[in-house]
């Protein structure tokens, strides 16, 4: 699962020769940042006429993202974020992909694990939060808990499919190596099930910010979320579009670091794939 | 699953964990040690569901979330499956949009909520096109990578023959990325319901996430607990729908389990 991986499919540099008489040698290397800047000038542009105060253009929107900096209305609230959806993440995340792979080798617990994460896994588990709520109280412990429910299953599922994927071929060259259980679940069954691993985490990661902002949406008196809310309801908009923005960098920010975090730990695959 | 089980051994072993849940939580709910508000009993919770079931005003709610989910999800599906294909047999498109999708695939969208608000309304409108745009991701992204796994020896042989694009397109293209349209639409629709009841938690005035909010301000937790039991029964049927369609419209290839690749 987790959709194949979003690399954008530029024209290699070796497969450039092939190309129309007139044509640019890397014509679209540039092209989306190009996209970004005239999407933001036109955007510019037509907040010179007539438009509602709800709409603010970029200049005015930068201005106002580096003034509560400064002031500090932006930092605690990002913190408070932070604190919630990172132990979420990394609780849900590990304890997903631990019992993912232990499912995907040991039929007992795949019997025992597998139908009822499979049958639950198309339910919202935002519905949950009520409950939760009632049972930890309405702090940080209850959105943490739905948190790492929701980045329990994409992390289950791919760790699963990866572990159970495992080339029978390798466990059997292994054992006839003389390898032991444990030592073909470290180096035979862990890495061939990463590059699925990555890709569950990859998607538990953007879950895991849905699921913050909405849990801060519905109630909390900190985080990114309840800034968004508050201001939209204090008709703040300058500060609405700030906490955007911010929750926008974070969710990108976190995402490239994951990336980063890959490549250095997959060198290996990218290296025989290219 | 094993074969050679007994058919009802392992019937029991794939519903025990369940089973033995339900159990706890009833004795847990029968033993007094908590005030049936916070643990409320599985009789009680299944009667409130009945009620639920049978009451028109209810299935009214859930015809609410489920059309708003519903008509999100269809036009992502249509925007996407469009967009994706495009992208996939088309290089400028691919580095134009390309970019753009993973540009902006980590951002949760739901932050947007309150602008779409002002722009579209508090109705359903907003919501739909939050939904929309939530679902419209992993569908791109699969139907993309689809489109450009098709076999090359299938496109030049339907060119060979005299095809024109359009019909490589709708003949070749589509169908041979099928299972892979598949796999994003499955995992979209759950998607699609998130959004829903987050949204109708947040703001709205009717539909199921908009129930569970009010039960829980009621203290009704027996209510709000049928609820959660009907919308997870709804996002297993509606997964166990699109799976029947997968079945039927990709009839060449089955899913070996019931978790879609």
């Amino acid at each position: 699962m987790g959709g194949p991986e979003m690399a954008p499919h530029t024209p290699q540099r070796s497969e450039a020769p092939r190309q129309r008489r007139g044509a640019p040698r890397y014509p679209y290397r540039l092209l989306p940042l190009w996209f970004f800047l005239v999407t933001l000038a036109l955007w510019q542009l037509a907040s010179r006429f007539e438009h509602p105060d709800f709409i603010l253009s970029p200049v005015e929107i930068a201005s106002h993202f580096i003034e509560a900096l400064r002031s500090g209305e932006l930092l605690p609230h990002v913190g408070a974020s932070l604190v919630r959806s990172l132990p979420g993440f990394v609780i849900g995340s590990l304890v997903g992909v631990v019992l993912g792979l232990m499912a995907g080798i040991a039929r007992s617990l795949d019997q025992l694990l597998s139908p009822v994460v499979f049958l639950t896994y198309p339910v919202p588990k935002i519905v949950f939060l009520p409950i939760v709520m009632l049972w930890v109280g309405i702090g940080d412990v209850s959105k943490i808990l739905i948190i790492a429910l929701a980045c329990f299953y994409p992390c289950f599922i791919n760790a699963y499919y990866g572990a159970r994927g495992t080339p029978t071929l390798m466990v059997w060259t292994s054992l006839n190596m003389g390898a032991r259980r444990s030592q073909i679940f470290r180096k035979v069954v862990v890495p061939s099930a990463l590059p699925l691993v990555f890709a569950g985490l990859r998607v538990s990661l953007a879950l895991s910010f849905i699921l913050l902002f909405s849990t801060e949406m519905i109630n909390a008196r900190s985080g990114l979320g309840f800034l968004i809310r508050q201001s939209e309801s204090s008709l703040r908009f300058d500060l609405m579009y700030v906490a955007i923005v911010a929750v926008a960098m974070l969710g990108h920010a976190s995402d490239q670091l994951l990336l980063l975090v890959r490549r250095h730990v997959l060198a290996w695959q990218e290296a025989t794939s290219r | 699953m094993s074969v050679h089980q007994p058919l009802l051994a392992s019937a029991f072993r794939r519903l025990a964990l369940l089973a033995v849940g339900v159990l706890v939580w009833e004795l847990v709910a029968r033993s007094g040690m908590f005030s049936p508000i916070i643990v409320p009993s599985v009789t009680r919770i299944g009667y409130q569901f009945w009620l639920l079931a049978i009451r028109p005003e209810s299935l009214m709610e859930a015809s609410y979330s489920v059309s708003r989910g519903l008509s999100g999800f269809a036009l992502a599906a249509v925007v996407g499956i469009a967009l994706g294909v495009l992208m996939g047999r088309s290089a400028l498109a691919a580095a134009c949009l390309g970019q753009l999708f993973s540009g902006t695939y980590p951002i949760p969208k739901i932050a947007f909520f309150p602008i779409f608000i002002y722009l579209f309304g508090i109705g359903s409108l907003s919501k739909v096109l939050l939904i929309f745009l939530e679902c419209l991701y992993p569908i791109v992204v699969t139907t993309h990578a689809g489109s450009r796994a098709v076999n090359r020896v299938l496109l030049w042989s339907a060119a060979n023959m005299g095809a024109s694009r359009a019909r490589i397109l709708w003949r070749v293209v589509v169908p041979a990325a099928a299972p892979f349209i598949f796999a994003g639409l499955r995992i979209a629709l759950p998607i699609a319901m998130i959004v829903v009841i987050i949204t109708e938690m947040i703001s709205s005035a009717d539909g199921l996430g908009y129930l569970v909010m009010y039960s829980l301000a009621s203290f009704k937790t027996d209510r709000m607990l049928a609820v959660v039991v009907a919308i997870a029964l709804l996002g297993v049927v509606l997964d166990w729908l699109i799976v029947c369609l997968r079945d039927r419209l990709v009839f060449w290839e089955r899913l070996d389990s019931y978790y879609a690749e």
